[in-house]
């Protein structure tokens, strides 16, 4: 009989324990599953969502990340020109983002505007419609939600005001805009209504148009190889803005998220504590009750490494039907999970937690398979090492 | 103008105050945090500058107070760093005089919040009133989620747990195969048998439960010793109650005595001999 054939047989003669074995380490592969995709998965989702239009370098003033603050740099044109000059630039565009309202019947609603600059934009992309042109001050950009808010569709026109005043009830920077196309903003959140204009027209409506300001810059380097160079060149250059790769900001983003990484390790750790002690205590139980055939075995002339090859392959069989069972199991609730955590408010719906990809499952069924046959370990030992003669004799009487 | 109105009005009054108390030549004042005061060697009276951008710092300021901010799980994690400004002195430093983000309004007592926001927002034009406890909801919306996570998380543990339990009571109890197998050849009954077995199952499932319980506390510690290090901060992380004792407990002991009592049916429905190993 074969290794993976007595090993099957020994677990069919006990099937309650081999079946709860089994679920055991089957939830635990689930969990272990979830966590290596959680603690990879924020920041390979978070990397994705800053390079999805290919941009890896961001300025904003010092001090600041990205749309974390309200703080606003001047001098944008003058800035962003510079900064095209810089070699291996291969683009470089400001984005301003402030809130503004629009009418929408005798009521007012509030909007998230972003002032853009559509030649570089690293913001959005196109659903419907047709972009903006550089310079466009008569189009606005939609996202889906602000359409179904403001019931515009392209063509359409709305009203955008940049303030109200509610010391005399008036409105005041007010604009009405032709809507060109329907887009997706990368960086908004679920149902989030957001419009875009062209960056003057945006600085018009914010009242921010006189030092030209800008929430801030996006750069795209010739090639990502030298997205690390250009942005040590900018720091250098610019040493009154905050230079950020994708790597820095991702760190920055790793940082703020630590308390999901440090539970995945904690999780998974004790998902892979949970498997070696059921895998350790069933094979160690069996042992111990088929220790006479093993005994006879032995007299028989099976070698030790024999003996010791089979238990461990009994726990290889256990671990890995427990961990196929796990991995859809794991892929299922990571879902669930994901649909959790995804809620978060003001999270960028393009966001996710939980990323299942080839490299986290064969992360996680290594592990699991390491874990289950090295807990398969000390049983094996004690196989291997009960003494023959007084285990038959024992046996005998 | 309703007495709404009338208390925000004093708020402003009080800031002004304050300011027309100051002596013209003295240095605006300002409370710096703790950890702030830490990170820049900062002490009371000495003199810093500030700006609205790092090109732009020009204005000069005295620290009048070194203070310690209240713990805010919503910040911890960003690892900010906040001082206080008198108002105006504020407004002056970004340029935007006599604007603000937020007016706070203190109620007479008897009026309910909730109607006094409504009664705002209808005649409401370019601002929107909330009370506070509509803020707190909102601003919970973050816990709220993280402590849905964590019970999706925790029924996934209960259910590992629960059948690690089962798994670990079954073979306890098939350990026991030789003795109940000598017990049925002595003539002892099979309730009795039964019973000793599901009592021992009890029992084990007691000590886990806590020992269990200990470990939970240790673990909690840890936890809060770690993070209260590692954000700098007095908040609590992991909180043991005596219900969440209760549950755990409970739930230990009732599997493992059902975990038990399936085991124990099993052995004593099976044949001393085969018990034995010779059947």
């Amino acid at each position: 009989m074969s290794g993976l054939g007595w090993g099957l047989k020994s677990l069919r003669r006990h099937r309650l324990r081999a079946v709860l074995s089994v679920a055991g380490i089957a939830i635990s592969a689930a969990l272990l599953l979830d966590m290596v995709m959680l603690s990879g998965g924020i920041e390979r989702s978070f990397t994705e969502l800053l390079l999805s239009r290919g941009y890896q370098i961001r300025l904003t003033p010092k001090g600041t990340l990205p749309f974390d603050t309200e703080a606003t740099l001047t001098g944008a044109g003058r800035l962003v020109e510079a900064i095209r000059r810089v070699p291996a630039v291969a683009a470089a565009g400001a984005v301003l983002g402030t809130s503004l309202h629009a009418r929408r019947g005798d009521s007012l609603v509030t909007l998230f505007g972003y002032g853009i600059q559509p030649e570089a934009q690293a913001l959005y992309t196109m659903l419907s419609g047709s972009d903006l042109a550089p310079g466009d001050s008569s189009g606005v950009l939609l996202s889906e939600p602000a359409s179904r808010l403001l019931h515009a569709a392209v063509g359409d026109s709305v009203t955008l005001i940049g303030r109200l005043d509610p010391q005399v009830v008036t409105e005041r920077l007010g604009r009405t805009l032709k809507v060109s196309g329907i887009v997706r903003w990368v960086y908004d959140y679920r149902g989030q209504p957001s419009v875009g204009t062209v960056l003057s027209v945006m600085q018009s409506l914010a009242g921010q148009r006189r030092d030209d300001r800008a929430s801030l810059l996006t750069v795209r380097a010739e090639d990502d190889s030298l997205a690390a160079t250009v942005a040590a060149g900018l720091r250098r250059e610019f040493p009154q803005l905050e230079v950020n790769s994708v790597a820095d900001l991702v760190r920055h983003f790793k940082q703020r998220l630590v308390y999901f990484r440090q539970l995945a390790y904690i999780l998974g750790s004790m998902s892979l504590v949970v498997t070696v002690l059921l895998i350790g205590t069933l094979l160690t139980i069996n042992v111990n009750e088929r220790l006479g055939e093993i005994a006879t075995l032995r007299a028989l002339g099976i070698s030790r490494r024999t003996v010791v090859r089979e238990i461990m392959l009994e726990g290889a069989v256990l671990t890995t039907v427990g961990s196929i069972i796990g991995i859809v199991l794991g892929l299922v609730t990571a879902r669930y999970l994901d649909g959790i955590l995804t809620s978060f408010p003001g999270l960028p719906a393009a966001f996710s937690f939980f990323v299942p990809r080839r490299d986290s499952l064969a992360t996680a069924g290594i592990v699991l398979l390491l874990t289950g046959t090295l807990a398969a370990l000390y049983p094996a030992w004690l196989a291997a090492t009960s003494p023959v003669a007084a285990t038959l004799r024992a046996e005998a009487t | 103008m309703t007495p709404l109105v009338r208390q925000s009005g004093r708020l402003l009054v009080l800031v002004t105050m304050t300011l027309s108390t100051r002596l013209p030549a003295q240095l605006p004042e300002i409370a710096i945090e703790r950890r702030l005061a830490s990170e820049l060697d900062l002490a009371v009276g000495d003199t810093i500058r500030l700006g609205p951008a790092a090109d732009s710092i020009r204005f000069a300021g005295v620290v009048a107070a070194i203070y310690e901010p209240r713990s805010d799980p919503a910040e911890i994690a960003k690892g900010e760093w906040h001082l206080r400004m008198h108002l105006p002195d504020l407004t002056r430093l970004l340029g935007t005089p006599d604007r603000v983000d937020r007016l706070s309004i203190g109620l007479r007592g008897g009026i309910s919040a909730d109607s006094a926001a409504a009664r705002l927002n209808r005649s409401a034009y370019g601002y929107r009133a909330h009370s506070s406890r509509v803020i707190a909801s909102e601003s919970s919306q973050t816990f709220r989620v993280v402590s849905r996570f964590h019970r999706a998380i925790a029924i996934i543990t209960i259910v590992a747990s629960a059948v690690f339990l089962l798994c670990i009571m079954l073979l306890k109890v098939e350990e026991r195969r030789l003795d109940a197998a000598v017990m049925r050849f002595v003539g002892v009954r099979r309730r009795t048998i039964f019973g000793a077995l599901l009592l021992e199952a009890v029992l084990v499932a007691a000590l886990g439960s806590l020992l269990g319980t200990g470990l939970a506390y240790l673990a909690g510690a840890a936890t809060n010793a770690y993070y209260r290090r590692f954000f700098d901060t007095l908040l609590t992380f992991s909180l043991i109650t005596p219900d969440i004792i209760w549950f755990s407990v409970m739930l230990s002991l009732v599997l493992g005595a059902g975990a038990g009592a399936v085991a124990a049916w099993r052995l004593v429905h099976t044949k001393p001999l085969v018990l034995w190993g010779r059947g």
